[in-house]
């Protein structure tokens, strides 16, 4: 008798197992959990890139801020970089649009915002605490945050058009309407 | 070295598209450091395939382990520093998971199987065959058990020699 | 033109391989022995045509052909041609028809080794292993083609992943490690073989035990070898990581070892036999679980390759293996009832059941905490990690309690023991044991788990270098022999016990210098300038400068340092790709026999007048890739066959069904 429970116990841990390894399929496992979405968005005060002040979240409540995190050592940000100047232009009434640096020299960005400037504010973040405060895990990534300073989501990768009006629309809705 | 500027450029203009390896903070004194270091063991780096921010040279675990010696150096307790990052990437930034709900079967599990087999082993080996000599089992220790292959007369002839 | 002459070639192997599973297994099952001669040229046909697949890809790669769309995802003309060599097993495809040529080399050996035997065992051996061969020429026939022609035709490639070409270990490591995992096939097809004939003859057990000492030999060198690049490559100062693919290499290894072990109890006692049947199918389970969690994606981890087709075909196949193995050792229950049992608790049958009990322990342990993620996903939604700490906790206690068996085993005789014999034979190893503890005290070492690792090493060693020698000294005293070739004779006579306690020595040194390394590492990280030094442990190290360099296929900056009092300068360096932003280090190590001096290059300051480092002493950890020669000397000494014909053993069952033969022990 004892010989058939071990049988069946062999043949309910292997499927245990085989369901298990099935249901790994279609995720992506190296995408980084992120824990902020509907969180208040953490507090900063940055100096901008061109020396021409600081920049601090809590004086910019009341309207929706939109905050890029990008390198000059990484593609996707470039290949994004006219995508946001063309959001800046269409939404930057509604939605203010800030840079920060993540993980790269002040020579390196002002270098590279010489040859491609965008028409928004730069901030230099000493050493990422910023985007380690955010949950940032690489880049580029792009948080939005509400009028009422609520993180809405993360967009992680290279915008595109489509997903950065999507997200934009999004973010002026109240949070009621905003399903 | 005479050539170092031309090869200077050519690395210059190489390296552009690298994330520059800066320098993080600067390592407290030795015991906070210590500490720095030890909770470091304890969380994942955000970009890594499984490092620890201790033992991981990419930059974004030197921005991560920036932030533990800041909170370290604030006087925030362990708990904090880990609810801290937690609040952020999720558990998923623990390298060991919390011992709560379905986490106890990785913690618990091995331990119970471990227990039943000792049980199942100790039962089996308490069965005393019921034909089995009762007799001479002194006389078994004596004359080691002739098994096929190597162990031939010769090596019968060692344990008899150990045995003394 | 390449493609379509690989394709061809793997179709080919395809159909050998398809004809000798049929043939081997029906004609096998049958009883008959009529298509055993057709088995075997179908062998040497899917051998063929795997070894021409495999190096008709190298040509390719070598000529830089990218019309063939492996060579196109890997290759590249500025890669150095040892590296475009390794290349072929480097991505995803390439490694499965790697696999496939390792496979048809294994069989093929074992077809010649048995070719005087004419049996239906040798047949349903082949084939269940051409059965296997079957699933990997269809992967690579499938889901993983490397073949498939390109167009247009690319001018250049990507090259390798820049981690591959950073080491020379990377052309010894994965061929080592291939020659372990697929090696596993060849017990699982005997056992197989042996169960669906109905009978487990003497001498299949010996052979079923010999052929898995060989892949077990070429496992544990890869597994330290790819310990070693990880150390002397990744510059994070480790060599175990716990690593999903990591981890997937290190299971089968725990389930042979358990399974050379419980086959001694099944030879002498013929008892445990579930466990040590089991064990071998297991062994083959986990090797392709193993290959699955490398290649299909659904890991997290530095070896993972992104998912394909390859997964789900991988998964049919392992569900397959489960079921076919569960439905074998149930409806063959009746062979595998104990005819001996363990007399007592004081016995070295019980040690070897206790240490199976503890290798399965651990294996479940490490596959649990490896795939606990994914179950806590799939039931919860919650992403969790299950990382070094709770591998390093777990661990720790089982492969105490094994270090200890070591030596416990190794004293017990088989049968019944003499309580106060054993405890009189035990005295000088206490002892030992004693006087390692109070010479690491005296040293100022402290902390409960090394000193325990090091008593413990120091008794088992003991153990195991008196049995060892006195079967020598034995044979000094009696034959007046001279001491070398007493020990050579003695070793001769008793192979395998000599073999395995060398073996065991090897894995003292392994577990103490793994203790070592670990409690007792120093580490230091800071920035210095040019001309100050940096000081870790006893150890002083002076930046002196950066030198720079310019490869086809990388470019390097080094930090020159130097190390105070010998003048040794050292040269960790940044290595800088095209293909990543991120640069990979080379560490800086000078080893001795007490310990490493590791230096690792962290970032460098923009002016060049300063460098940041992470510095480690490691004491020991050497003794970790040192121990390889102990454990392949033990290994070969273990598994070299007998000149003589074993005629004290009685004439295999197995082969009663055919006609008479000879059985000797020529694998």
């Amino acid at each position: 008798m004892s010989w058939r429970w071990s049988v069946l116990l062999a043949a309910a841990a292997c499927t245990a197992l085989v369901v298990i390894l099935a249901k790994g399929f279609g995720k992506d496992p190296h995408q980084v959990p992120f824990m902020l979405a509907g969180k208040p968005a953490p507090a900063f005060s940055l100096q901008k890139l061109d020396g021409s002040g600081k920049v601090t979240l809590s004086e910019l409540k009341g309207h929706p801020v939109v905050i890029n995190f990008w390198a000059t050592w990484c593609g996707p940000c470039k290949v994004e970089h006219p995508v946001l100047d063309w959001g800046y232009r269409q939404y930057g009434r509604q939605a203010e649009f800030l840079g920060v640096v993540f993980e790269d020299t002040v020579e390196n960005s002002r270098a590279f915002l010489k040859q491609s400037p965008t028409p928004f504010p730069q901030l230099v973040d000493p050493q990422s605490q910023t985007a380690v405060d955010y949950g940032v895990a690489g880049v580029p990534e792009t948080y939005f945050i509400d009028a009422q300073g609520t993180i809405r989501g993360k967009h992680v990768g290279p915008l595109s058009l489509d997903a950065l009006t999507a997200r934009i629309k999004d973010l002026v809705q109240p949070v009621a309407q905003a399903r | 070295m005479g050539s170092a500027l031309p090869l200077a450029i050519l690395l210059s203009t190489a390296l552009a598209d690298f994330a520059p390896q800066q320098a993080g903070s600067e390592p407290l004194e030795p015991a906070l450091e210590a500490r720095v270091q030890r909770l470091g063991k304890q969380l994942r780096c955000a970009v890594c395939q499984g490092l620890s921010i201790s033992d991981s040279p990419a930059s974004m675990a030197r921005a991560q382990l920036d932030k533990v010696r800041a909170m370290v150096s604030e006087g925030k307790s362990d708990e904090e520093i880990r609810d801290y990052f937690v609040a952020r990437y999720g558990e998923w930034v623990l390298l060991q998971p919390e011992a709560h709900g379905v986490n106890w079967l990785v913690w618990l599990g091995p331990v119970a199987l471990l227990l039943i087999g000792f049980a199942v082993i100790a039962r089996q080996l308490q069965k005393k065959p019921a034909a089995a000599p009762q007799a001479s089992t002194e006389q078994q220790a004596k004359r080691p058990v002739q098994a096929p292959g190597d162990e031939d007369e010769y090596l019968a002839r060692v344990r008899a020699e150990l045995d003394r | 033109m390449n493609s379509t002459l690989g394709y061809g070639l793997i179709l080919a192997g395809l159909a050998c391989a398809g004809f000798g599973a049929v043939v081997g297994i029906a004609t096998g099952m049958a009883g008959r022995i009529s298509g055993l001669a057709w088995v075997r040229r179908a062998v040497v046909g899917f051998f063929v045509c795997m070894v021409a697949a495999n190096l008709l890809m190298v040509f390719a790669l070598l000529t830089h052909d990218f019309s063939v769309k492996y060579v196109a995802h890997v290759g590249s003309r500025s890669t150095p041609t040892v590296f475009t060599v390794v290349s072929l097993w480097s991505a995803l495809e390439g490694s499965i028809l790697f696999w496939g040529a390792i496979l048809g080399a294994y069989v093929l050996a074992f077809s010649v080794a048995f070719r005087k035997e004419q049996s239906r065992y040798v047949s349903l051996a082949l084939g269940m292993m051409m059965a296997v061969g079957v699933f990997f020429a269809f992967l690579i026939a499938g889901p993983a083609n490397p073949w498939t022609p390109m167009s247009p035709v690319p001018l250049d490639g990507p090259g390798p992943n820049p981690l591959l070409q950073n080491h020379i270990l990377m052309v010894v490591h994965p061929p080592m490690l291939y020659c372990g995992y697929v090696g596993m096939v060849v017990p699982f097809g005997i056992a197989t073989a042996a169960l669906l004939g109905g009978q487990l003859g003497e001498a299949w057990t010996g052979s079923l035990r010999r052929w898995t000492l060989i892949p077990w030999t070429f496992l544990s060198v890869g597994i330290i070898l790819g310990s070693w690049w990880a150390y002397a490559v990744l510059g994070w100062g480790g060599y175990w990581a716990w690593d999903p693919v990591e981890n997937a290499s290190f299971l089968p290894w725990l389930t042979a070892t358990a399974f050379i072990h419980s086959t001694m109890v099944h030879e002498r006692r013929k008892t445990l036999k579930l466990w040590t049947l089991s064990l071998v199918l297991a062994t083959f389970l986990l090797t392709i679980l193993g290959t699955f969690m490398t290649r299909s994606g659904i890991f997290n981890s530095v070896h993972s390759f992104t998912q394909s087709d390859i997964g789900p075909t991988f998964l049919s196949f392992i569900a397959i293996l489960l079921v076919f193995s569960i439905a074998l050792l149930s409806a063959r229950g009746h062979l595998l009832i104990p005819e001996g049992q363990i007399q007592s608790p004081l016995s070295r049958e019980s040690a070897i059941l206790v240490n199976n009990l503890l290798f399965v322990g651990v294996t479940f342990t490490v596959l649990l905490g490896t795939l606990f993620p994914l179950v806590t996903e799939a039931v919860k939604g919650v992403r969790i990690s299950v990382g070094e700490p709770y591998f390093n906790k777990m661990s720790v206690p089982g492969g105490l309690a094994i270090l200890f068996l070591m030596g416990v085993g190794p004293a017990l005789p088989w049968g019944e023991a003499d309580r106060r014999l054993i405890g009189k034979q035990l005295l000088i190893p206490l002892a030992t044991a004693a006087a390692v503890l109070a010479v690491c005290l005296a040293l100022g070492l402290r902390g409960v788990l090394p000193l325990l690792t090091f008593a413990l090493g120091g008794f088992v060693a003991a153990i195991n270098i008196r049995e060892l020698v006195v079967p020598a000294r034995i044979r000094i005293s009696q034959h007046g022999e001279a001491p070398w070739t007493a020990l050579f004779r003695s070793a001769s006579r008793a192979r395998r016990r000599f073999g395995g306690y060398v073996v065991h020595l090897g894995m003292v040194v392994i577990l103490v210098a793994i203790a070592a390394s670990h409690s007792y590492v120093t580490r230091t990280s800071g920035t210095v300038r040019i001309g100050s030094a940096l000081k870790v442990g006893d150890y002083q190290v002076k930046l002196l400068g950066f030198d720079e360099g310019v490869e086809p296929h990388r470019t390097w900056r080094a930090a020159k340092m130097e190390l105070v009092g010998s003048g040794e300068v050292l040269r960790p360096r940044m290595n800088f790709f095209e293909r990543s932003t991120d640069p990979i280090g080379t560490p800086a190590v000078k080893s001795t026999p007490l310990g490493d001096l590791y230096l690792s290059l962290m970032a460098l300051s923009e002016d060049g007048q300063s460098a940041t480092l992470n510095a480690w002493v490691f004491p020991l950890v050497g003794w970790i890739w040192w121990s390889i020669p102990i454990l392949v000397a033990g290994a070969l000494i273990a598994m070299w066959p007998q000149r003589q014909s074993r005629r004290a053993m009685a004439p295999a069952i197995g082969a009663a069904a055919s006609s008479s033969s000879k059985l000797r022990e020529t694998a």
